[in-house]
């Protein structure tokens, strides 16, 4: 009895949060199906008078899908990169002691404290020079960039934790320390790796800053930059704006429970600690 | 030196590890401060010709009430992002982390603010503000509170609270995956040996959990003020730090000066002005929650 | 990830950079930076104007860059910071255009005016174009000057006239708000809407001098005109004259025609282009709608025939980085034609080209056209007047006002010690 009254009470709030959290989706759906007039006259929160898939059929015209795959292409190589490139460096800063090891350390987390729009006009006067002006690929190194300090991070912190002596063993059998990172430490960050990987991924696929400056030709913009296509100087129209907004989401949830076995997986597969 | 010693010196093998980091950091974020902080002590419209100024930015900036209040909200946003994420993510992460039915499909429904951009969600937010036709004022007139009604966006006292209010919203999900991920590498045996002792879920929280979770909890916490402190997006989407610089924060006041006034010269002064604040309060928090750089 | 797919990722971006970069080799192509996104209103006159063109000139291609508003400027600026920019590019005229002009950034297009393409344009559009005495922007979009637009049903309902007076004004604002309407619609989270009704009342109370002689420091800003118009501002305030949290709508997210179409509010101070905008939103409602001009006040010494506005909207400009001026050029002439201004009037707007008036069939747009003809003077928004560093200050004061943060005397002052501080005297 008791424990049927525990799991109403998980089940309450886990409902209510899930309000809190489901409702602006719902808004968003219900919303995509109402023609722009409606949306003014009706209050914003009433059901659509019919159910129109215009909206949908005018954004999937629109070339949106070039700006979902080029967002695509872009935060997958980057958030790859990331975790090669925040992985190596972690490990050397965790585990082999030479001299500038902490201020080194330092050093990548005060990179964590840079607001973006100061590196703008540096970064884009560096993408110039390198001629990668106007090309997905001036993305990935600002992308990869920024993002290295907050992972360093936390992999440091998570090799931090685990202990020496698994090591130990294969340092004394005279093992490499690139096979020690490879066979033994890159097992056990698994968790972290996919904390790294979700944080990084989420943050990438939502920014625009870069894109806005790096980018210009249609063909190079990605989905944060293509959603605002729909607003215009004097105008916008909001029932299209929030379809355009939802289809940019539904596939990223479609990936997310899709990946969810795995992601669960990883993150499971944890370092036992004694 | 031989090849096998050069292969087994540390400095060496460490350099080969911290290559790749080194040079996109070096390329991507290593020149842009000590440029801005260049800049800094010149007037500069980004465009034209510089003019020296000496030190006359950083004393504007020191006097500038603008800027101390924008400071001011970010550091309550730290206080709020502290208190509202971290307890609710904790809170939901061991909810969803025991045997119950459907978490799945919580889970994936939680996810998803944290897979909206910050503009998406600034755009639903507005709507639901507004104090007409808006969602929150809506539900309040029809449940008889009419006088809590607000104009939650236009109302300079209440303006910055309105903008912190999605920041929670979107970015509790992300802790909350955090969370989950390390209970879950707790050990089983720890939640058995409590159990065999006789602990109810409260004491199993406090005892068990929390403790296990601790350095999870003080990345997570690096990760709020840090992020508190750079915050942008949202805020500028839902009110360009208004009205008039109610819910300002130090990311949107450098991005206004810098890029929508064109004072290049102040934008940058705010950007090292905000590098340091940023740097001194993680190495502090870093250092009172004494975490350690090695083991 | 497994290496597998990082590597066919990579080659598939590699592949498709690639098969990007390769280009025809005798074409020209040039590269046109605007506002001109699908939402926006003269998008479909300027594509058609590059259709034109890249007809006429089979090896010319234009590489069309639209951006969204805001994102525009920051894109424009961090180009011409790195000495990036495009062939052609769009601004607002005046001091926009002018700082990019003193930065050497743009090409003249003196010795391209032949007689018949200077009189093509309406003088007073022209003159935003002209800096040093020299032409380097050719106005093209919109002679929008600010309106006064209003329900005409909910007037008739509440048995209300047109205002010729700014007393008549508050009379009517008193009568919707004694019966639960906001007389104005206006959404103030940008500042620009606020900004309207305190240029008109400076204009009414002061004339186009107040401003003139601020700028030229003959005056001040903290001069009498600005101080009163503060005041008048605050009186409608208090009065209730402007919707709930008026700096915390936006006007971009149609936040104040909202109110607007649902009888929640009866008048609407903006450009021209809301016309536009109603017959997009609420088509079956633009019969309901005219305007007025915004009313003299009676004791002012401002001209009630003026307006303001901008007589061209969006200017276009040649770029000094652009490697085809001759084209670029020729391309301005095609922004600017007859089909171009037909085309214009087809979507509403008033192209600042002259002898227009008379392909204008939409009664509510002739009258807009007269409207213009008549003003003896349009005064352009003080956001493109003034320099940035000032038109910040003033959109900044002026919503302060709004909200009733500031006195109008302490907007006045601030505004005045900036000047003081950006002109040195």
């Amino acid at each position: 009895m008791l424990n049927k009254i525990k799991q109403l009470v998980i089940y309450f709030f886990l409902s209510i949060w899930l309000l809190i959290t489901g409702y602006p989706l719902v808004f968003l759906v219900q919303n995509s199906f109402k023609i722009r007039m409606e949306f003014f006259r009706n209050p914003v929160w009433s059901l659509p008078e019919s159910f129109t898939l215009q909206n949908y059929i005018d954004v999937m015209e629109s070339g949106f899908y070039i700006y979902f795959i080029n967002s695509i292409i872009v935060c997958f190589i980057s958030v790859s990169i990331i975790i090669i490139v925040s992985a190596l460096a972690s490990y050397a800063i965790a585990r082999i002691d030479f001299k500038f090891n902490k201020l080194v350390y330092i050093l990548f987390l005060a990179g964590m404290m840079i607001p973006i729009h100061s590196t703008l006009i540096p970064i884009y006067k560096i993408t110039l020079s390198m001629g990668l002006y106007d090309k997905l690929s001036s993305l990935i190194g600002p992308y990869v960039a920024f993002s290295l300090p907050i992972s360093v991070f936390i992999l440091t912190g998570f090799i931090n934790d685990i202990p020496y002596e698994l090591e130990e063993a294969a340092i004394i059998d005279g093992a490499s320390r690139f096979k020690i990172f490879k066979a033994i430490i890159l097992p056990l960050i698994k968790p972290a790796i996919a904390t790294v990987a979700i944080y990084n991924l989420t943050l990438l696929w939502n920014q625009f800053a870069y894109a806005l400056v790096l980018t210009s030709s249609p063909s190079k913009r990605i989905l944060t930059l293509g959603l605002f296509e729909f607003q215009g100087q004097h105008g916008i129209n909001i029932p299209l704006t929030l379809t355009a907004l939802f289809l940019s989401v539904l596939p990223l949830i479609l990936l997310y429970v899709f990946l969810q076995e795995h992601i669960i997986k990883g993150m499971t597969a944890g370092a036992l600690k004694g | 030196m031989n090849k096998k010693d050069l292969l087994n010196n540390k400095y060496f093998i460490a350099a080969l590890f911290l290559l790749p980091a080194v040079i996109f950091s070096l390329v991507y974020l290593i020149i842009p401060i000590p440029l801005s902080a260049y800049y800094s002590f010149f007037k500069w419209d980004g465009i034209g010709a510089m003019e020296f100024l000496g030190f006359d930015n950083w004393s504007k900036l020191l006097s500038d009430p603008i800027f101390w209040s924008s400071m001011a909200n970010n550091f309550k946003l730290i206080a709020i992002s502290l208190v509202v994420q971290i307890p609710i993510a904790l809170f939901l992460a061991v909810l969803l982390t025991r045997k119950i039915k459907g978490a799945s499909f919580f889970k994936t429904i939680y996810f998803v603010p944290m897979l909206l951009s910050s503009i998406a969600v600034a755009f639903l937010w507005r709507y639901m503000y507004d104090p007409t036709f808006g969602l929150i004022n809506g539900v309040l007139n029809l449940v008889g509170l009419e006088q809590l009604t607000r104009s939650w966006l236009g109302d300079p006292d209440i303006a910055f609270y309105s903008v912190a209010a999605p920041v929670q919203w979107r970015f509790i999900p992300l802790y909350m995956i955090i969370f989950m991920a390390g209970i879950s590498n707790i050990p089983k045996q720890l939640y058995e040996a409590a159990e065999i002792d006789g602990a109810n879920n409260l004491q199993t929280f406090f005892f068990v959990t929390l403790p296990m979770l601790r350095s999870t909890v003080i990345n997570a916490s690096v990760l709020i003020i840090v992020g508190s402190l750079k915050y942008f997006a949202m805020i500028f989407a839902l009110t360009g730090g208004g009205p008039n610089h109610a819910s300002e924060l130090m990311a949107t006041y450098l991005y206004s000066k810098s890029f929508t006034e064109m004072n290049m010269g102040y934008g940058s002064t705010i950007s090292v002005a905000l590098f340091l604040v940023a740097l001194i309060v993680s190495f502090l928090f870093l250092n009172l929650s004494k975490k350690d750089v090695r083991n | 990830m497994n290496k597998g797919l990082i590597l066919s990722l990579t080659l598939l971006m590699v592949f498709s950079l690639f098969s990007f970069t390769v280009m025809a080799q005798d074409e020209v192509t040039l590269t046109l930076w605007d506002i001109r996104t699908a939402a926006d209103q003269a998008t479909p006159a300027v594509k058609d104007a590059i259709d034109r063109f890249e007809a006429d000139n089979p090896n010319i291609k234009i590489e069309h860059v639209p951006t969204q508003n805001d994102n525009y400027k920051t894109k424009l600026r961090t180009a011409m910071s790195a000495d990036n920019a495009p062939d052609i590019f769009m601004s607002w005229g005046s001091a926009s255009l002018e700082r990019y002009v003193n930065a050497e950034k743009v090409s003249s297009l003196e010795s391209y005016m032949t007689e018949d393409w200077r009189s093509n344009f309406m003088p007073a559009a022209m003159n935003l174009g002209i800096v040093d005495e020299e032409v380097y922007g050719v106005p093209v979009t919109n002679v929008s000057p600010a309106l006064v637009w209003y329900r005409t049903d909910l007037f008739e309902e509440y048995g209300l006239e047109v205002p010729e007076t700014y007393e008549d004004l508050k009379n009517v604002a008193e009568t919707f708000i004694d019966n639960g309407i906001s007389p104005f619609a206006l959404a103030n989270k940008d500042k620009w809407p606020g900004s309207m009704y305190f240029m008109y009342l400076v204009d009414r109370i002061g004339g186009p001098e107040a401003l003139q002689k601020a700028i030229s420091r003959e005056g001040a800003f903290n001069d009498e005109a600005f101080v009163e118009a503060g005041r008048k501002i605050q009186e409608l305030v208090e009065m209730g004259a402007f919707p709930d949290g008026v700096n915390g709508l936006d006007e971009n997210a149609s936040q104040s025609r909202t109110l607007l179409y649902t009888d929640r509010a009866a008048m609407y101070l903006m450009g021209s282009w809301a016309y536009s905008g109603i017959k997009n939103e609420a088509p079956d409602m633009v019969e309901q709608f005219s305007f007025f001009n915004f009313p003299a006040i009676e004791s002012g010494e401002g001209d009630p025939s003026n307006l303001v506005g901008t007589p061209g909207d969006n200017y276009y400009s040649v770029s000094t980085k652009t490697k085809n001026k001759e084209a670029a050029v020729e391309f301005l002439k095609y922004l600017t034609d007859v089909q171009m201004g037909e085309k214009l009037i087809e979507i509403g707007n008033i192209p600042p080209f002259t002898g227009v008036g008379d392909k204008i069939n939409d009664p509510i747009m002739k009258k807009i056209y007269n409207s213009s003809q008549k003003a003896n003077y349009i005064q352009l928004w003080y956001d493109q007047t003034l320099p940035l560093e000032l038109a910040q200050v003033h959109l900044n004061t002026t919503q302060a006002l709004f909200g009733m943060e500031m006195t109008p005397e302490e907007a006045a002052n601030q505004m005045e010690a900036a000047a003081q501080e950006y002109y040195g005297e």
